[in-house]
């Protein structure tokens, strides 16, 4: 096609070839749109430093997406990528420290652990005759538990050899970057120039022709997982070594960004088409929307509108320009009709543009305008009532001290987190406040600040190998033993119970955890029947309870490491609660509270997160004056009775 | 009725639709290139033209599925745009295609009233509208239960099905896309019932067809289209040799050119080959240089047969031999290796990929062979296809053309092309010009000549009897999973086929169930 359109092109002027490839090409219009649209917004966006972020944030997308463009292509999907990208990684970090074994071994041992598990969805395609969206989803949970099986639920923190991936080459080009591109020509020339790659085509466009004209269909499948799995174990890699750990939660929900960008690519989920250069596009469309968002302090829920509402617009533009009939050179382009549909195409461009302009330029909060200082403050998650308490603590104080507060939520994802710290970091804030997802791998992120010259403040978790100024938190490992003691001393030392562990690899159910226990052993005559994990979620502990309720149906207490699963255990136990089973959570949130005062959960073990954001910022604004902080403030954790509810705040 | 001083009695016929001047393009294409057409109440009106004439684009702009660049579509002298399937429908105007636009798994009155179906407090009414499906299906004289699944019908009952559901939308326009092409001599006689039957109740029929003969049993008029434009409008008592002219420019000297060939040794032994309850003991062979026909009905295992021969499927017992040597059971490659090519009966579902242009449609084959340590020597694949679509005269705007934008019979030539090019010795054709107007069918004949002229034998499977006939040096009969005979040509006559076709071959199948499961038995059709 290219050919053609190039001969076609002969005579016409640059303007028209420029308008013709723009036409060509929907992703790239809208490309070129959001940088335009960006760079208008923010001062901070067209710079080199900036641009360079966004190479390094659209790397392990754009690594995995090439890897998914191979499988997409054949008319396959592959939602196992984020997965075994996080699996490989675990078995680079644990090879690599726990066994000793020399880092280029480790490197080859978690490429061909990418590589088996591509292999195993293969077979079970081909051979085993599973559909492609049923086997991968398989291979997503497998691949999951056994990166926490190796990891044991914790983060393993890189040997600093590896680390050095993260770095950069020559001082100025990540090597995240270098490796997207070399991948990204690798994806070109298999696509564009190799058996395997036409044989994609083929597959994918008429599997039955494909078979019937000689290709073996079955062998080259095993070979299109097999290269799936091996650009996800690259993209494992990548991430891990940004982060300077391997973590088991790392990576989840990656696959579906990675089909978004192969379709905002071009690509069609029903196979035979598809490019590397549209990956590519696709994957950059999303890195530039994260960080232009960031950096325009558009409000953390919005963030999650607009990016689906671009990628819709950003495939709809695709399809409007391909009905169009893009290349209407023999067609005659001057007949109405292509006219039309020309002019419907500049239409929609110009609606991305201006609602993208407008939904931007609207849930901006608060210009740069004032000479009020800059916080930037990261979240580990707005999805549990006690970040968002510690969001309007944080957000109260700000305005109280005359602050701007820009708020990001990282979504439980350490990478996401490291982006919107670097975003911060190149828009010049004056401090930032982190609750890490994770204290090993937001060290990288904080190390830049700290290059930068900008304080940093932790809240709730430390930063590990970085320098912080200050450390505001709750002292989890006391809570938990503060909970066992209070759940003991209500049982009158003596019964058994069992324990609902948070999301496992997380600092805070480890330390409730081992706190919990520690505090158990002043109290032997009590009794842990079980210990399950239900993700510091709701739902969860209902479900967790219940079916733990069938195995031990005589319990006489629960420990729920926060109170989100207090209260769904508490849906759980029905009548019980509070009657002959007591409940313990842990947090202190509002409904948490609220279950207090109804006596259906006996106590919570509260922090005071709006007092943790209010303490983070304004210790954050004292550091960006260059005051000299504390290295740790401790706000205290206090059990929440029935008794003192009402006198208690968070 | 195209007489204009017929009965002063019975009022003029009333002009239902007319198209004016319409003109398409598509990318690198200019489809239709000033066509005029009208058709008036009461009338079968038949539109005649090669593959690739500019047909279905035509039917495509009044069922709404594309839209005119230029021209004027007129509905009761009205000028009207027809923008989507709704406004066809608002218009009255229904099209039934080749491919049927049925659901499988719904019953046949679900599909009749499709999105449409009776309601009552909110729910589907069952009884009324297997009711209204019975009168409608009564109507086209097609005993079915309203309640049977889609899935289960034979492709015969699958077009009364399609018809109900035009009238059930109270069509004044039915426009049948080549409705014969699938059908039983029986089943032809029984869809022309049907259309006289609407004929007289006033439904205005556009009718496709490549069969000459029907033109002159069912046609009131007959307007020709070659190359995008109308070339003229005659009455359909019009001679078939003057038709054909109108047709493809020129007058055809000879349908079947075979020329034969000294035959050489043989190229393809098959002994005793069977698949338990699919086909029984098949031997053959086909000699270099020789055409083997393989007639028989449709059921009666002749694709089975050469899929198996050709590995695609796996066959239980018997022996493949090319050559000489023995071929692997069930291996694509180890036939191709051989020299084997097999260009499948279903051309867009099997032979090609159809959202892939000329060029990687024609590589396909050669694909593997033009790779060196895993890539692909792309200058020479191309250079190839070039070649091989110039000496097929394949007719398209460029070799990256979409194979899915090509005619019928442009299509089967890339179809095989790509054999051509892999240096075939033996090629096996199923059902090759199906579909395919007759000059295109001319051409694909050449190229079987030329073929076994450079040595290569051919195995070639079709309903068409007259071609079966007049292509093949022989003919084996097929039925019920055996050969059931073998004919030399001068022996080969219609009826000496069609009798073997209908036998019983000598040890009748194990199981009686494979007898009845032959339902819709369709006989070859002779011309």
């Amino acid at each position: 096609m290219a050919a053609d359109t190039l001969k076609s092109k002969t005579g016409a002027t640059g303007a028209s070839g420029l308008r013709r490839l723009l036409l060509d090409n929907g992703a790239l219009t809208a490309l070129i749109v959001l940088v335009i649209a960006m760079s208008a917004l923010s001062g901070d966006f067209l710079t080199a430093d900036n641009l360079l972020n966004v190479g390094v944030q659209a790397a392990v997308t754009a690594i995995l997406a090439f890897g998914v463009t191979f499988v997409i292509v054949s008319a396959g999907i592959d939602l196992s990528v984020g997965s075994v990208a996080a699996l490989s990684a675990t078995v680079l970090a644990w090879t690599a420290t726990s066994e000793g074994v020399p880092v280029w071994i480790a490197v080859i041992l978690a490429i061909a652990t990418g590589i088996a598990c591509g292999l195993v969805n293969g077979v079970l395609i081909s051979y085993g005759k599973l559909p492609p969206f049923i086997a991968t989803l398989a291979m997503l949970s497998v691949g999951r538990g056994l990166s926490l099986v190796i990891s044991q639920g914790s983060p393993i923190a890189f040997p600093d050899s590896v680390s050095h991936l993260g770095d950069t080459l020559g001082g100025w080009l990540p090597v995240p970057v270098l490796v997207m591109i070399v991948m990204g020509l690798i994806t070109a020339v298999v696509l564009g120039r190799t058996y395997i790659g036409r044989a994609m085509y083929a597959i994918g466009g008429n599997e039955e022709a494909a078979r019937l004209s000689g290709l073996r269909v079955k062998r080259q499948k095993l070979v299109i997982y097999a290269l799936s799995g091996l650009f996800a174990a690259a993209a494992g890699i990548v991430l891990a070594s940004r982060l300077s750990s391997a973590q088991p939660q790392a990576a989840q929900g990656y696959e579906l960004d990675a089909i978004a960008a192969v379709v905002i690519g071009g690509a069609s989920l029903a196979g035979g088409t598809g490019k590397a250069s549209g990956t590519l596009i696709g994957a950059l469309i999303l890195a530039v929307l994260r960080n232009g968002l960031n950096l325009l302090s558009v409000s953390a829920f919005w963030q999650q509108v607009v990016i689906g509402v671009v990628i819709a617009l950003a495939v709809l533009l695709d399809t409007v320009r391909r009905k169009a009939g893009a290349t209407p050179a023999a067609a005659g382009a001057g007949t109405p009709g292509n006219k039309g549909r020309q002019a419907a195409t500049y239409v929609l461009a110009a609606v991305v543009a201006a609602a993208i302009v407008g939904a931007m330029s609207f849930l901006h909060n608060g210009s740069s305008d004032g000479k009020n200082q800059k916080i930037g403050l990261s979240l580990s998650t707005l999805n549990n009532p006690f970040f968002v308490q510690i969001k309007s603590g944080a957000q109260e104080e700000a305005e109280k001290l005359g602050a701007d507060l820009t708020i990001t939520d990282a979504q439980n994802d350490a990478s996401q987190q490291a982006n919107q710290l670097q975003n911060f970091t190149s828009s010049g804030v004056g401090a930032i406040v982190v609750n890490p997802v994770d204290s090993d791998a937001a060290g990288p992120a904080v190390r830049g600040a700290n290059k930068a010259d900008i304080p940093v403040v932790g809240v709730d978790r430390g930063v590990n190998k970085a320098d912080t100024a200050a450390l505001v938190a709750s002292d989890n490992v006391e809570g938990g033993r503060l909970g066992a003691k209070a759940l003991a001393e209500k049982l009158g030392g003596k019964g058994t119970i069992v324990i609902l562990q948070g999301q496992a690899g997380t600092s805070a159910s480890r330390e409730r955890g081992a706190g919990f226990a520690e505090g158990l052993k002043a109290y032997p005559g009590i009794k842990v029947v079980a210990k399950q994990p239900a993700d510091f979620d709701r739902t969860k502990g209902l479900d967790v309870m219940t079916n733990l309720l069938q195995a031990h149906p005589d319990i006489d207490g629960v420990f729920a490491e926060n109170d989100e699963m207090a209260l769904g255990a508490i849906k759980a136990l029905g009548s019980k609660a509070g009657k002959s089973v007591s409940v313990i959570g842990f947090d202190g949130t509002p409904d948490g509270l609220k279950a207090v005062q109804d006596g259906t959960l006996y106590a919570s073990v509260a922090q005071q997160p709006s007092e943790l954001g209010r303490i983070a910022v304004r210790n954050a604004l004292k550091a960006a004056d260059g005051e000299k902080l504390d290295e740790t403030v401790m706000v205290p954790v206090k059990v929440v009775t029935a008794e003192n509810v009402d006198g208690f705040t968070g | 009725m195209s007489d204009p001083d017929g009965d002063p009695a019975e009022a003029p016929p009333t002009e239902l639709l007319r198209i004016e001047g319409i003109r398409k393009g598509f990318p690198g294409v200019v489809a239709l290139d000033g066509v005029d057409f009208d058709l008036r109440r009461g009338e079968v009106h038949v539109l005649l033209g090669e593959n690739g004439a500019g047909k279905s684009t035509l039917i495509k702009m009044l069922s709404g599925a594309h839209r005119p660049d230029e021209g004027r579509i007129l509905v009761d002298g009205e000028e009207v745009r027809i923008n989507g399937a709704q406004d066809a429908e608002r218009l009255g105007i229904a099209t039934i295609y080749q491919e049927f636009n049925l659901v499988p798994d719904l019953t046949v009155a679900e599909n009749i009233f499709l999105g449409r179906q009776p309601r009552r407090l909110g729910m589907i009414d069952r009884k009324r509208m297997e009711a209204e499906a019975a009168v409608l299906l009564e109507r086209v004289g097609v005993t079915v239960s309203p309640r049977a699944r889609v899935r289960e019908l034979g492709i015969a009952r699958l077009q009364m099905v399609e018809i109900a559901k035009a009238l059930s939308l109270d069509a004044r326009v039915l426009i049948m896309d080549e409705p014969t092409a699938v059908l039983t001599s029986e089943e032809v006689d029984k869809l022309f019932a049907i259309v006289r039957r609407l004929r007289e109740d006033g439904v205005g029929i556009v009718f496709i067809t490549h069969h000459l003969e029907e033109i002159a049993a069912l046609g009131d008029r007959v307007t020709v289209i070659r190359d995008g434009k109308s070339v003229g409008q005659v009455p359909a008592t019009t001679p078939e040799d003057e038709l054909v002219r109108l047709m493809v420019g020129r007058s055809i000297e000879q349908q079947y050119p075979r020329e034969r060939e000294e035959v050489g040794e043989a190229l393809l032994e098959v002994e005793g080959l069977t698949r338990d309850g699919v086909f029984h003991d098949v031997s053959f062979e086909v000699r270099a240089g020789e055409v083997v026909g393989i007639a028989g009905l449709v059921g009666a295992g002749r694709t089975e047969v050469v899929r198996a021969v050709f590995g695609a499927d796996p066959y239980d017992r018997g022996t493949v031999k090319v050559a000489g040597s023995e071929l692997r059971r069930h291996d694509v490659n180890a036939a191709m290796d051989a020299g084997i090519g097999l260009v499948p009966e279903d051309r867009k579902g099997q032979g090609l990929v159809l959202d892939a242009d000329v060029a990687e449609n024609l590589g396909l084959v050669t694909l593997r062979a033009a790779s060196k340590g895993g890539f692909v020597d792309l200058k020479g694949q191309k250079e190839a296809a070039a070649r091989i679509a110039e000496q097929l005269g394949v007719r398209m705007a460029g070799l990256h053309q979409h194979v899915r934008t090509l005619s019928g019979g442009n299509q089967q030539k890339v179809v095989i092309g790509k054999w051509l090019l892999a240096d075939t010795r033996v090629l096996i054709l199923d059902e090759p010009t199906r579909g395919i107007d007759v000059g295109a069918k001319v051409e694909i004949y050449q190229l079987i000549n030329e073929l076994t002229a450079a040595g290569a034998a051919v195995l070639m499977i079709s309903s068409d009897l007259p071609e079966v006939l007049g292509m093949s040096d022989r003919v084996l009969v097929m039925a019920q999973g055996r050969i059931a005979g073998e004919l030399p040509t001068e022996e080969a006559t219609q009826d000496a086929v069609m009798a073997l076709a209908v036998s019983t071959p000598t040890t009748p199948p194990t199981t009686p169930d494979s007898v009845t499961e032959v339902t819709e038995v369709e006989a070859p059709r002779g011309r």
